[in-house]
Parts: structure tokens; C-alpha cells; sequence
């Protein structure tokens, strides 16, 4: 765990100047300086001391994995890592045959970070991980018919698997041994408005040992559907698996697809796209917060964190006409502008928001019920943080000073000055202090790009220009880091699109908070997270 | 030590003047194409920009499905929004039947509903949206409603999302669960037809294939006030928006649209 | 000969029958036959008992002198009738109960031999209950000390060696005590009967009088499983065949009770109300303590047996109570502490045969006894659990049962602690009112979880899932008790004179007067011992009316006499059984009539839409009472042992193993230290074999100077 990726490094070493030399004769290293992109082919072999290189010394962070088969049976598997220099470097290994075998890397100090990519990928293509110790039932439950792997190319999307059996003495492994202890089960279905995912808490009653969590009740095969489809259709599913990080998921596809294309998107664009991010963090903050306060059951607060939250909602539909920014993007630029008098709209409300957030926060600071119902509840070490690559708030709260806007800028970031929010305890309130602090800066963030905002077309003139080719985009979503890695057919069809939003790395880091701690903690562990099983499990 | 009382009470009231009159404050709705209008060659180029086919013709005007409709504005082409114009209002909550069919729910339920929400796959939108009517500003409590956390103690199921395969049993036991008289209420595209999921390998696509639908809620997804509408509409303290009859262009009803200038 | 003392002679007599006969029985028929002439037994003692206790008969037998120590003399007053009467209605259940449990015993164990004993257990019990002199007294207990001692190692394990060991240990220990408690009362007499100890005892000294109270006391409180001499009953009763159990918990706790009681109020009184706070103190200490460590057992039987301790605290308390009322005057409090105190003893033993009883019947039919593992027997074994339920209800002190009624009076008598003088006495009553509501509480909890966890639910095992309903024949011994508990709870103003009369003669005075006036019965001749303002507020109340209705008596009220607030407590079972039975009867009524033609539909618990509950996810005994080790962690301080195992990393956890261990707080705060020292001591010793010639070479030389420093000085002086 010692080997912290990003702060204990002296400075990222420059993979490029010693990895070809390091790795001669066994792997190809070849470098795109457009993309900034560091490629290392190599064989199965060599992949676990490669990638041991790459986190413990060479400094980067494990991003995704991406698989593809392509033709049927040749597989290939592309780790993509980045680091806080801006690089980003990609590991490629090769293989063949129907059932492909590539050693799993989850006994590196990194581990956790790899974990639940492997898992995902013996799912959902069948390829083998041989060393890992927890294979199987993830984003498929027990009732899938074994051996079937949808993401395969072989695998029709719109084949509907009728009857469905399932074993009746299937169980959740659970590992805790007390006498007496049991599992207490929670949802899929709880509480009013929570989303649809099971924990089992392993307790001998009151004090909770551990949580098991099982997601992707609400996997919809996003990564399948999206194959063979026009580049405009699959936009819509990216803003729609996650309602609550619509933009910057869509702003993720627009981008990889704009670099594939080589689409120049209009400056006045990118300043109004950054805004439009930032707004959606902002609301996506304040409804975190509302989350908060209503876990802890403070009425009044929760109360004046949903007004705040609607009247943002309310201000995103008067500036882009949807209140959850559907339909704002298209590949090339905005399907819209707001025009001068929405931006002083804007100006105006997201400082009042901001204000009514800031006087939230003092009052909440002196509210000692609730602070004692957060403090030091659900805590996130630094260490663990780093070993399992948390991202976004959650890890900033951990200190963890992760952000992409700041690592790799994108759009208007690189021109604008802000602070990265960061918190060390990596308790509940932690997590609340960050969320309030970003909302600040998303605002300060809004009001400055829009005091300078250039004027100009917001859509590329030239209509996009399908071209084949792969690309991937690290986005800095509300809940997080995401990475997009898409690759297009000629045709503009996507031949894979693949998806790791924030919420599937957070959401494995969820058991380090919700251990030894009392039953009645649950919720607000939970809320604190504020994250999204729909985005998750995609 | 924050006085919570105080703050609440100086906060005032925000209340929706929603069910009583309109509620006209900008941004509660992002509105949706507007049917009723003529059918010409702009109409058509805007209407080629639907990806869920939403769009169709019906005699000299402009037909839409509303149920499938996934508010992408893309038939509002172009960054000046031309195209075919969209209506604002949220009074969208239909009946799936004909009044001929329906069964209705005794008049005691119009004074208090209870409802269990479920997520069968929902992708947060229809969710927040779904929150919000708990906010100071929907408070459906003020009308009766009220979100159970089990449907032993719930009159109505609403339901959002595509309805994942591995939310299939979880809905059909809450459904086993509810008493009878019981209603089921889909919300957003998904819910009603699937939505840009559609029917797939992990995806019904639409609650229909499961269970009776009584009310829907198109939108993509529905502002809380048409969730508000719907529930409304169940427990008939609103007229519903009637389906479209099969070869008539106009929608039969539009009466809730008159206060929407 | 009297009729007492014929069936006193016939009681022996079928005792000696049971056990010897036993050896010329097939061994096939050894079972029943044990139960035939156990019952016979139980129901000989029974009638003895019944013609003391209500016919006031009495008897005096002379047996033959033994050395120079005097005569020893059987006979029987109205307190030993009581006794009798509790274990003979143990005794017969738990024989016929025998008959079917020994069968499993049956093939590899020497019921032969397990007849002698039991034969001898029930004439040893009886002999200390008759005996009317030290020698026959000390016979008969150590009579019944062995033998409970060979009945828990019967079974021949391990933990039953073990718990055997340490049971006859502390009762040896107790057993000295008693003895000498007797040499110091006996002073100068020239014979051990209790005639002659009382007249000795009265003659005493204050401070020997004091000791012969203290080693009495804490020599009896052995056996009554009282704090600080309670650690080997949990460990004891549990490890003997469970109809063993049943007695140990049912019958031979009493004798405790029954030692303390015949030398404090009898023999050898001290006539200082300290005596009597320690008596009190000690008993609700006990009663939390057992309560407590009930709560957190999940197995069936030890949770029962610490619960023994818990009804033997209350007893306790209850007599506590009735020497400090005794010693300062209060002759009537006195009584109605002393009728509380024998009435929770007679309630104690019958529920807590039936549920240990009920106990063996589940253990038979599901083969375990742990909570965690049973669950849901309530649909396999409806008549069991419905009687098992009967004794939970009784145990947990719950209206109309027989528990609540001596519960409630023995908490009423607590409060009766205004009357006396010295406010630091008052301050110990509230004291130990507070701990005895503790206790109630806890109970509660704990016996909720008993049935709840056990009964209802689903089968945590497979034995529990595939359990069936125990034959007919083995639910008559859970009947009788059952019937015994209502009984006991719904007519308490029948039960309470009874008692009374075991009671009144040490304490002179009458409960019966002041619990249960005759008001309802014009023509009583007692009526005129009720004051004018107490039929006065009672025909307020409409008895005039109930008099027409209900028949009988049917209040247990306490009367103070004065014009304001004259009533200090009422209460009636025998109502509250009646109104329940109409409002159990009325909400069926109601709901058949709203549920009239409806169509009612079944359905599974809602179980948040998981695929299917699995005995793993559901709640534990562990778990339901866990929140009680968490608020008294301070007082358990349980010792905890986690580890956890990993595969490939340390972020993969493989398996996470936590145990707690429990020591009981008395071994830990009164009999740990002095066995610490004693360790520290022997580690002392040990450091001193370093292993070298030469060091041993220099304790010698030091030992040799030492006997030689110690020799020059004593010869100079």
C-alpha cells in the first residue's frame, strides 16, 4: 500500500524516455504524441510486471480495461492508465481462441483497483483471470444460464432469454463466522426512494462486521446496445443510463468521437459545455447534500437543500430546456446557446445558489446532532483510497487530491484557476465538507467562464465526418473520474463503446465505510457516498 | 446550535400552487413537441431527426406518440430551436384504457394513496424527479400522497425504468405484495415502452410485459408535476389526457391546456 | 400411627421400592418404570403434603438414637408441607415425562442405576424437607448433594465431569458452612433437634447469633444459586439429562430457600433488620445478574438455568424483605413478603419444569437445544410450542400468568419500604426495587427472544426444519404444568391462603386478612376484620354487583385503613383473564364479521423483493439480544477474538472469525482476585526454579539460616 501513486512519486517519471528501454524485447512501445498517448504491447506474460511497473514506479493510475473481440475469438485487452502529468498510457495484450485466459492483477497493491474490471470482464466476455480469487456471479445474478457471455460478438442484444432458472441453494458467500452471527438483508427493494441494490450486512446483531453489496440490479447492457449503432443513437444512451451525470457522460462520447473524427469544436463551445458540466455538478451536489440532511433526518435542512436543488433544476431547463441537460450536446459543439440574457440568468442564480448552499453549511456546522451522526462515520483511509483508485469526492475526502480537471485538463479548464477541494479525515462529514466546497467552485468556476465568454457559433460548422478509429476521454463527472473508450466503424457505427464511470470504482471502495459500524449508521454511510447504482451499473 | 424551526418558518412558504391553479413558474416542465400542428416539409425534415420514430402523420397533421417520445429536442433542430414547436404544461398523465374498461378506485382513496416507488432500472432522472415531489415545493403529503417504504402498506406501484431482468422478481413480489384494490403507475419512456433501452437481452422494455398498467406518465422524464398529474389523475381528482383514437388526429382532450398561454 | 406419618413411612417405603426394585426389572420396561413408581411416589408426597399444608395434620417420628448425639425425629409443620407440595408437582410431571426420555437412554446407559438415584434424590429431598433435627437434616443433605452430583455426571462427558466437579465443590463448600452454622446453635444443648436448637439459639449472643445467620446463609445460598456463590448452576444444571435438570432447577433450588428460611425465621432468628438487607440485597443482585446472563445464553438450557437464578434472587429479595419487616414491626408487610416470596418459589418450580421439560421435548425432536439453530417450530410442533409458550409467558411475568402475580407482589412489597423508619433502609429497598424492575424488564426481553427466536420464524437447521409434533403421550407432563401455571396466575385468592398458612406462623400475622378480605362473602365470619372504609371504597367500585356476577373472590388488594386514598394496590388476575379471554373472543368475532365473505388471501412476508429468505439472513437469538451485551458491555465485559483470513491479498477476506467470551461478573469480581493471587503466588514460587544446582544450593543455605536465626531467638527467649 506504501506505493501511493500520485503523491509519494517525486515527479511521474516520463514513461517514454526509459520504457522502451526498460522493456525491450518485451514490449513495443510506441508513442502518440497527438493523443499523448503512451502504447505498450506485450505478451500475456509480461502484463503483471508491466503494469506492477507502471502504478509502483513509473507512477500512473489504472484508468480501465477494455476488451475487445474483434474478429470473433481474438481477443484484445487494453489497460488504460493516466497520470498527473497529462499523459495517459495503454497497455495491449493479444490472445486467441474461445476462452481466453489473461492473469488477473489483483494481488498487486493496486489490486482492488483491478478487481472489479476482471470480474466484469469473465462476466460479461468469459475471459478467464486465473489468481483471482472471486470470479463470478457480479454483473450477471444467479439466474443467467452459465457459460453464456453477452458482450461476445456471437451474442444477439435483442435475443431475449426466456425462462430463467435459478438454483434454489445459491447463496451469498458470507465469510463472517460468530456464533450467532446472521445477514441482514436490505433492498433490492428499501427505503422510499433508494435505488435497487442488495446489501447484506454481516452482523451478530446491532454492530455490523462487514457489508456485502451486490449491484447491477439495473444493468441494462449499455456497452451491448451501444454496438452497431449510428454515433447520434448511442449519444442518447450515454446521457441516458445516468439521468444524474447526464452531460458529462455525453460530453465523454463527444469528445472520444470528436478525436476520432477530428472535429475542431468552436471555443465558444467549450467555455459553454464547461458551464453547463459545472452546472450539473452543482445540482448533482445539492442533491447530494439534500441526501445528507435527509438521512440524518434533519427536516428543515433537507428542506432547504430539495429548494435549492429544484430551483436548480429549474434554472438548468430556463438555460439548456431540460432539466437534467438531455439533448445539450451533439458530437461538434452544443445543439444550442443560451444566448446573452439565460448566461446573466445563470450568472445570477448559481451566485444566489451558491450563497443559500454557504449559509446552509454554517448553519449544518453548528447543528452538533448532526454532525455527531457523521463524524467519524463510515471512514475511508487514505491508504485504502489509493489502493482501491477511488475518484472524485469520495476520494478527495480521503486526500486524495484526484481531479481531472485539474491532471488532465479538458475544454476550458486548462484556462481557468480553481482549487481542488480536499478534506483528510475520509469521514461522512468529510465527504459533506467536499461536497459543499465543490459546489463553490463549480459556481466560481460558472460566474468566471462566463464573464469572458467568447462569442461565436456553438456547433462546428462542418457536419461530422465518420472515420474508423479508437479514442478515449477521462472525464471528471460529478460523482468522479470516468473514462470513455470508443471505437468507430467507417460507417460512423460504434464498434465498442466502453463506459467505467466514477460510481462502479466508488461503489467498490462502499465496504471499506460501511464496516464495523452500528446498524442504525446504514443510511448515512450510504448517503454520504451519494452515489448512483444506475450509473454504476450502466 | 442553528435554529432549525426559525429558519423554516423565515423561508416562508414555496408551495406549487399545483392542483388549485397552474403553476407557471418557468423551468418546472421542459415541455414536449406539440401535436397539433400542421404538417409541412419543415415538419417532415424535423420529424426524420426522431431516433425513437415518435413522429408520425396523420392526415394533414402532425401526429406524436408522447408515450415514446424521449424529449432529445432533436426535432427542435438547429441552435435557434426551429422546428416543430414544443408546448410547455405537464398535465400529461393518461389512462391506458378506455373509460369503458377501467375499474375505478373507491373515493376514499382520492383522500389518501399510498405509494411505493420502484426502480426497475431507472436511470436517476426519473428518479430525482420522483424525489423532488417530497420536496417543499411539489409536498404531495399536502394532497394525501404519501411514499411507503413497503408495499404491504402501499396502494400503488410507480414504476420507472426499462425493467431489468434482475429486477423482474423484485417488482412481481411488491406487486404480490400489495393489497388489493391495487395500481400500477409507469413513469417515463422507459417505463411505458422501454425508451431508448427497448426491449433486449436484459431488458423487458416496458412494464406492460409484466403487469396491467393503469396510468402512464410520459416524459423523459416527467417533471414531478405530471408525476403529480398522474396520481392525481388515478384517484380522478383530474381528468386524464385521453389517448389519441385511432385515426384522429387532434387529441380528444385538451382542456388542462387552456391555462398554459 | 397418623395418617402423616403412614404415608411419610409408605413415601419411603415406594422410594426404596423405585430404587432397589429397579435391578429386577427387564431392562426394556426400566422407563416406565421409573415413571410408574416415581409417579406414585410424587403423588404419595403430594397427599402427605396436601393434608399438612391444608389439613393442617401433623405428625412426629422418633427414629433410633444414633451415637450420643440424640434421637433424630421426622415431622412436618405447615412451611415443610409447602416444599413437599412443590416438589411432588415436579416430581410427577417429570416422571411421567421420564418414561419417554429415558428410551434414548435406554440401549447404552444403566437406567438401573439411574433408578437408584433418582428414587434416592426424591426421599433424600424429602428427608431434609421432614427432618426435625440437625443430624437427620445434614443426612439428608449431603444425601441430596451426592446424588445431584452423580445425576449431573451421568451422562459421562466431559463438561458434565467438569460442571459435576465444581457443583459438588461449591456444595461441599456450603455444606461446612451449614454444619457449622449448626455446632454454634446447638452451643450447649445435648441434643441436635430443632426444639432444642431454638431454645439454645435464643439464648445466644447478637454476634454469634450474626454468624450462625451468615454461614447459614451463605451456606444455603449455594444451593439457591445466589450471588456470589452462582457459577456453578449454569454450568451444573444444564450438563444433567434434562428430566435431572428439571429437578435440580425445579426442586433442589428450593432447599436453599428452605435452609436460609428454617434458620432465619425459625431456628436461630438474628432480629435485626441488616440481616435482612443482606438477605434483600443479595437476592436482587442475584436476580439481575441471572436475568443478564439469561439474556445473552443462546443455548436453551443454560439460558434456563441462569434464569434460576434470577427466580431464586427474587425469592430472596422477597424474604429479604420479610426479615427486615419481621425485625422492625411490621408484622403484616412481613407477611405478605414472606406469602410473595414462597409464592414466586411454588411459581418458579412448576414453570421452570415446564419449560425445561419442554426443552428435553424440542432437543428430542429437533436434536439441539441452541436458539440460533431452531426457529420456527410453532408450525412443526403446535401442542408443545403452544404449553412451551404458556411457561414462557409465566416466566416472563405477563397478566393473568402465575409469575406475574408473585412478581408483582413481591415488587409491591419492595415499595412497602415507606412504612419503615431508617432512611438508609429505604434507600436499599428502592435500591433493590430498581434492580427487581431491571430484572423484570430484562426478563421479558429475554424470554421474548426465547420464543420468538426459537418458535417462530423459519428453521435455521435441518433438524428444526424437519421436526414433528412429539407424541401425545409426552404432552401430558407439559399439560399438567401448563394447567398448574394458569391455575397458579388466574386464583390467586384461592392460592394466597394456603401459603398464608405456611407463612403466619413465623412471621404472626395473616396476609390473608390483608390481601384477600372475604368482602364478597357476607356471611364470612372474617368480615368483621375488614374495615368499614375498605368495604366502603369496594362498593364504590360496584362489588355489590360483582358479587351477583362473578363468583368467589377475585382481588388481591392491600388496605391501609384510612379515609384518603385507603387502597395502597389492587389488582385481579382472575378479571384481567376474564376480560382477555372477551377481548381475544370479541377481536375474533370482529374480525370473522369484517372479514365475512371477503376473499383473504396468504401471502410471504415482504422481504424487500429478494429472491428467496434463507435461514442465513434472517435474525439469530445472538442477534436479538446482542443490543442487551452492547448497553452492559461495562458489566459483561466480554473478551473478544477477531481474526480474519485472506486469499491472493489482504483485500480479499476469505473468512472473518469473532468470539466472544462471557466470565461471569461474580468470578470476576469476588472470586477472581483471591484465584489471581493465588496464580501470582505460584508464579513467584515457579520463578524460583531457575533450573541451576547452585541456585537450589542457595535456598537450601538460605533455609538453613533462617531455621537458624529463628532458633537463636527462640532460644534466648
Amino acid at each position: 500500500m506504501a506505493s501511493s501513486p500520485l503523491e509519494v512519486k517525486s515527479g511521474p517519471v516520463d514513461v517514454l524516455e526509459i520504457a522502451p528501454a526498460r522493456w525491450s524485447g518485451r514490449a513495443a512501445v510506441t508513442f502518440d504524441s497527438s493523443a499523448r498517448v503512451c502504447r505498450m504491447e506485450t505478451r500475456v506474460e509480461e502484463l503483471h510486471a508491466l503494469c506492477e511497473w507502471l502504478t509502483a514506479e513509473a507512477g500512473y493510475v489504472f484508468a480501465t480495461l477494455v476488451v475487445e473481440e474483434s474478429p470473433a475469438e481474438s481477443w484484445s485487452l487494453r489497460y488504460l492508465f493516466y497520470a498527473p502529468s497529462g499523459l495517459r498510457a495503454e497497455v495491449l495484450v493479444r490472445t486467441e481462441g474461445p476462452h481466453p485466459s489473461v492473469p488477473s492483477l489483483s494481488d498487486l497493491p493496486e489490486g482492488p483497483s483491478y478487481d472489479w474490471h476482471e470480474r466484469e470482464a469473465e462476466d460479461l466476455f468469459g475471459v478467464n483471470f486465473p489468481g483471482h480469487p472471486r470470479l463470478g456471479d457480479f454483473v450477471l445474478h444467479e439466474d443467467w444460464p452459465e457459460g453464456v457471455n453477452p458482450m461476445r460478438a456471437s451474442f444477439d442484444a435483442a435475443r431475449r432469454l426466456e425462462t430463467r432458472e435459478s438454483n434454489p441453494r445459491w447463496r451469498a458467500p458470507l465469510i463472517l463466522s460468530s456464533p450467532g452471527s446472521f445477514a441482514m438483508p436490505i433492498g433490492p427493494i428499501f427505503s422510499d426512494f433508494a435505488e435497487s441494490s442488495h446489501f447484506l450486512l454481516e452482523t451478530v446483531g446491532e454492530d455490523v462486521v462487514r457489508t456485502v453489496p451486490r449491484f447491477f440490479y439495473k444493468y441494462r447492457g449499455l456497452e451491448k446496445l451501444a454496438e452497431g449503432r449510428p454515433l447520434d443513437r448511442v449519444l442518447l444512451l450515454a446521457e441516458r443510463f445516468s439521468g444524474n451525470a447526464a452531460f458529462a457522460h455525453a460530453l465523454a462520447l463527444c469528445e472520444a468521437a470528436e478525436e476520432i473524427c477530428g472535429v475542431e469544436v468552436p471555443q465558444r463551445a467549450r467555455v459553454l459545455r464547461t458551464v453547463l458540466a459545472e452546472l450539473e455538478r452543482l445540482r448533482h451536489h445539492a442533491a447530494t447534500i439534500t441526501g445528507i440532511c435527509h438521512s440524518t433526518a434533519l427536516g428543515v435542512a433537507a428542506s432547504q437543500a430539495a429548494l435549492i436543488e429544484e430551483d436548480l433544476l429549474r434554472l438548468t431547463c430556463q438555460v439548456a430546456g431540460h432539466r437534467y441537460l438531455f439533448g445539450a450536446l451533439a458530437p461538434g459543439g452544443l445543439c444550442f446557446d443560451p444566448g446573452e440574457a439565460q448566461c446573466e440568468r445563470l450568472k445570477a442564480s448559481s451566485g444566489e445558489a451558491a450563497q443559500r448552499l454557504a449559509q446552509l453549511h454554517s448553519q449544518l456546522r453548528y447543528s452538533s446532532s448532526f454532525l455527531d451522526r457523521l463524524e467519524e462515520v463510515g471512514i475511508v483511509s487514505r491508504e485504502a483510497a489509493l489502493s482501491y483508485g477511488l475518484v472524485g469526492p469520495i476520494a478527495r475526502a480521503s486526500g486524495v487530491s484526484r481531479d481531472l480537471r485539474k491532471l488532465c485538463p479538458y475544454l476550458a479548464y486548462e484556462t481557468c484557476d480553481f482549487p481542488v477541494a480536499i478534506q483528510h479525515e475520509g469521514d461522512g462529514y468529510a465527504r459533506l465538507r467536499v461536497f459543499f466546497q465543490e459546489a463553490q467552485t463549480s459556481v466560481a468556476i460558472i460566474r468566471e467562464l462566463l464573464n469572458e465568454l467568447p462569442s461565436g457559433p456553438v456547433l462546428a460548422g462542418a457536419a461530422l465526418t465518420p472515420r474508423s478509429g479508437s479514442a478515449w476521454r477521462a472525464v471528471e463527472t460529478p460523482s468522479g473520474a470516468a473514462f470513455h473508450y470508443l471505437r468507430l466503424h467507417r460507417d460512423g457505427t460504434v464498434a465498442r463503446y466502453r463506459v467505467t464511470p466514477a460510481a462502479f470504482v466508488n461503489w467498490h471502495g462502499f465496504h471499506l465505510a460501511a464496516e464495523n459500524f452500528a446498524f442504525q449508521d446504514f443510511p448515512i454511510i450510504l448517503a454520504s457516498f451519494g452515489l448512483s447504482n444506475a450509473e454504476c451499473d450502466r | 446550535m442553528a435554529n432549525w424551526v426559525f429558519i423554516g418558518l423565515r423561508t416562508g412558504i414555496r408551495t406549487s400552487p399545483y392542483p388549485r391553479r397552474a403553476d407557471l413558474a418557468p423551468g418546472v416542465s421542459p415541455g414536449r413537441p406539440a401535436p397539433a400542428v400542421a404538417y409541412d416539409e419543415a415538419m417532415a425534415a424535423a420529424a426524420e431527426h426522431c431516433p425513437v420514430d415518435a413522429i408520425n402523420r396523420r392526415g394533414s397533421e402532425l401526429a406524436i406518440d408522447e408515450n415514446r417520445c424521449v424529449h432529445c429536442s432533436r426535432c427542435r433542430s438547429g441552435a435557434d430551436r426551429s422546428g416543430i414547436p414544443w408546448e410547455s404544461g405537464y398535465e400529461w398523465g393518461a389512462y391506458t384504457q378506455p373509460a369503458a374498461a377501467r375499474e375505478a378506485l373507491d373515493r376514499r382513496f382520492g383522500r389518501s394513496l399510498h405509494i411505493r416507488f420502484i426502480d426497475a432500472g431507472a436511470c436517476g432522472a426519473c428518479m430525482s424527479e420522483a424525489r423532488q415531489l417530497n420536496n417543499p415545493y411539489y409536498n404531495i403529503t399536502r394532497l394525501g400522497f404519501f411514499i411507503t417504504p413497503t408495499p404491504r402498506n402501499a396502494d400503488v406501484l410507480l414504476v420507472a425504468g426499462p425493467i431489468s431482468d434482475a429486477m423482474r422478481t423484485p417488482l412481481l413480489k411488491a406487486y404480490a405484495a400489495l393489497p388489493a384494490p391495487k395500481r400500477v403507475m409507469a413513469i417515463g419512456a422507459c417505463a411505458i415502452c422501454g425508451g431508448v433501452f427497448g426491449p433486449s437481452f436484459v431488458c423487458a422494455g416496458g412494464l406492460r410485459e409484466l403487469l396491467p398498467v393503469d396510468v402512464v406518465v410520459p416524459g423523459c422524464p416527467p417533471p414531478p408535476l405530471a408525476i403529480l398529474h398522474g396520481l392525481l389523475v388515478l384517484v380522478d381528482r383530474k381528468p386524464p389526457r385521453e389517448p389519441p383514437k385511432e385515426g384522429s388526429a387532434t387529441p380528444s382532450s385538451q382542456a388542462p391546456q387552456e391555462s398554459f398561454p | 400411627m397418623s395418617l402423616g406419618a403412614g404415608l411419610l413411612v409408605s413415601f419411603f417405603a415406594l422410594c426404596a421400592l423405585g430404587g432397589l426394585g429397579a435391578f429386577g426389572v427387564p431392562r426394556g420396561l426400566l422407563p416406565r418404570w421409573i415413571a410408574g413408581v416415581g409417579s406414585v411416589c410424587a403423588l404419595t408426597a403430594l397427599t402427605l403434603a396436601a393434608i399438612v399444608l391444608v389439613g393442617g395434620e401433623t405428625f412426629h417420628i422418633t427414629l433410633w438414637p444414633v451415637l450420643s448425639l440424640g434421637r433424630p425425629s421426622l415431622s412436618a409443620d405447615r412451611l415443610s408441607g409447602l416444599f413437599l407440595f412443590v416438589t411432588g408437582l415436579v416430581y410427577l410431571p417429570v416422571s411421567l415425562f421420564s418414561s419417554h426420555y429415558l428410551l434414548k437412554h435406554a440401549e447404552h446407559r444403566n437406567l438401573r442405576y439411574f433408578s437408584l438415584l433418582y428414587h434416592s434424590l426424591f426421599a433424600a429431598i424429602a428427608l431434609v424437607l421432614v427432618a426435625d433435627d440437625a443430624i437427620s437434616f445434614l443426612v439428608g443433605w449431603e444425601a441430596m448433594s451426592i446424588i445431584s452430583y452423580l445425576l449431573v455426571t451421568f451422562e459421562d462427558r466431559e463438561e458434565s465431569a467438569q460442571a459435576g466437579y465444581v457443583m459438588l465443590a461449591m456444595s461441599e463448600a456450603g455444606s461446612v458452612a451449614v454444619i457449622i452454622a449448626f455446632v454454634l446453635a446447638a452451643g450447649s444443648q445435648e441434643t441436635l433437634d430443632f426444639a432444642a436448637l431454638r431454645t439454645g439459639a435464643a439464648m445466644l449472643g447478637p454476634s454469634l447469633k450474626w454468624a450462625i445467620f451468615l454461614l447459614s446463609f451463605f451456606g444455603f445460598a449455594v444451593k439457591a444459586g445466589l450471588v456470589p456463590r452462582n457459577s456453578w448452576l449454569p454450568l451444573a444444571h444444564p450438563a444433567a439429562p434434562t428430566n435431572v435438570s428439571a429437578l435440580l432447577s425445579a426442586v433442589i433450588v428450593n432447599l436453599g430457600i428452605y435452609g436460609i428460611a428454617r434458620f432465619a425465621l425459625d431456628l436461630a432468628p438474628v432480629r435485626s433488620p441488616n440481616a435482612g438487607l443482606i438477605v434483600l440485597l443479595v437476592g436482587s443482585v442475584s436476580a439481575l445478574v441471572g436475568i443478564l446472563y439469561a439474556t445473552i445464553q443462546s443455548e436453551l438450557k443454560r439460558l434456563l438455568a441462569h434464569s434460576t437464578i434470577e427466580n431464586m434472587g427474587i425469592v430472596a429479595a422477597g424474604l429479604g424483605a420479610c426479615l427486615v419487616f419481621v425485625s422492625t414491626g411490621h408484622e403484616v408487610a412481613a407477611s405478605i413478603a414472606l406469602v410473595a416470596a414462597l409464592y414466586h418459589l411454588t411459581n418458579h418450580s412448576i414453570y421452570k419444569a415446564l419449560l425445561f421439560v419442554g426443552t428435553g421435548l424440542i432437543e428430542e425432536r429437533t436434536g439441539t437445544r441452541d436458539l440460533d439453530r431452531l426457529g420456527g417450530l410453532i408450525r412443526h410442533l403446535p401442542w408443545t410450542s403452544g404449553l412451551f409458550l404458556i411457561g414462557v409467558l409465566s416466566i416472563a411475568a405477563l397478566p393473568p400468568l402465575n409469575g406475574f402475580v408473585s412478581e408483582w407482589l413481591t415488587l409491591q412489597t419492595i415499595l412497602r419500604s415507606e412504612e419503615l423508619a431508617s432512611t438508609p433502609d429505604r434507600v436499599l429497598f428502592a435500591v433493590s426495587g430498581a434492580l427487581l424492575a431491571l430484572t423484570a424488564g430484562l426478563a421479558v426481553t429475554c424470554f421474548a427472544k426465547v420464543f420468538s427466536m426459537g418458535f417462530l420464524g423459519i428453521a435455521r437447521s435441518n433438524g428444526a426444519a424437519r421436526a414433528t409434533e412429539a407424541p401425545r403421550s409426552t404432552r401430558w407432563p407439559l399439560g399438567i404444568l401448563a394447567a398448574a401455571c394458569i391455575a397458579l396466575g388466574v386464583l390467586p385468592t384461592y392460592v394466597i391462603p394456603v401459603i398464608d398458612g405456611a407463612s403466619s406462623p413465623f412471621v404472626h400475622a395473616s396476609a390473608t386478612i390483608a390481601l384477600v378480605p372475604p368482602f364478597f362473602d357476607r356471611e364470612s365470619q372474617q368480615r368483621e376484620h375488614v374495615p368499614e372504609t375498605f368495604l366502603a371504597e369496594f362498593h364504590g367500585l360496584g362489588s355489590e354487583v360483582g358479587h351477583d356476577i362473578v363468583p368467589g373472590r377475585g382481588l388481591v388488594v392491600l388496605h391501609r385503613g384510612e379515609e384518603r386514598n385507603p387502597v395502597v394496590f389492587a389488582m385481579s388476575t382472575s378479571y384481567t383473564a376474564i376480560v382477555l379471554g372477551l377481548i381475544v373472543g370479541a377481536s375474533f368475532v370482529l374480525f370473522r364479521a369484517l372479514t365475512w365473505r371477503r376473499r383473504l388471501t396468504r401471502s410471504a412476508a415482504w422481504d424487500g423483493g429478494i429472491r428467496r429468505l434463507w435461514p442465513g439472513i434472517t435474525y439469530t437469538a445472538t442477534g436479538f439480544s446482542n443490543p442487551v451485551r452492547v448497553v452492559f458491555r461495562a458489566l459483561l465485559r466480554p473478551t473478544t477474538v477477531e481474526d480474519s483470513t485472506e486469499a491472493v491479498a489482504t483485500h480479499f477476506r476469505t473468512a472473518i472469525r469473532r468470539e466472544d467470551a462471557d466470565v461471569p461478573i461474580t468470578d470476576r469480581l469476588i472470586l477472581g482476585p483471591p484465584v489471581r493471587a493465588l496464580q501470582q503466588a505460584a508464579a513467584l514460587v515457579r520463578r524460583m526454579h531457575v533450573g541451576h544446582v547452585n541456585a537450589y544450593a542457595g535456598y537450601v543455605l538460605f533455609a538453613l539460616l533462617f531455621a537458624l536465626i529463628v532458633g537463636v531467638v527462640a532460644l534466648f527467649h
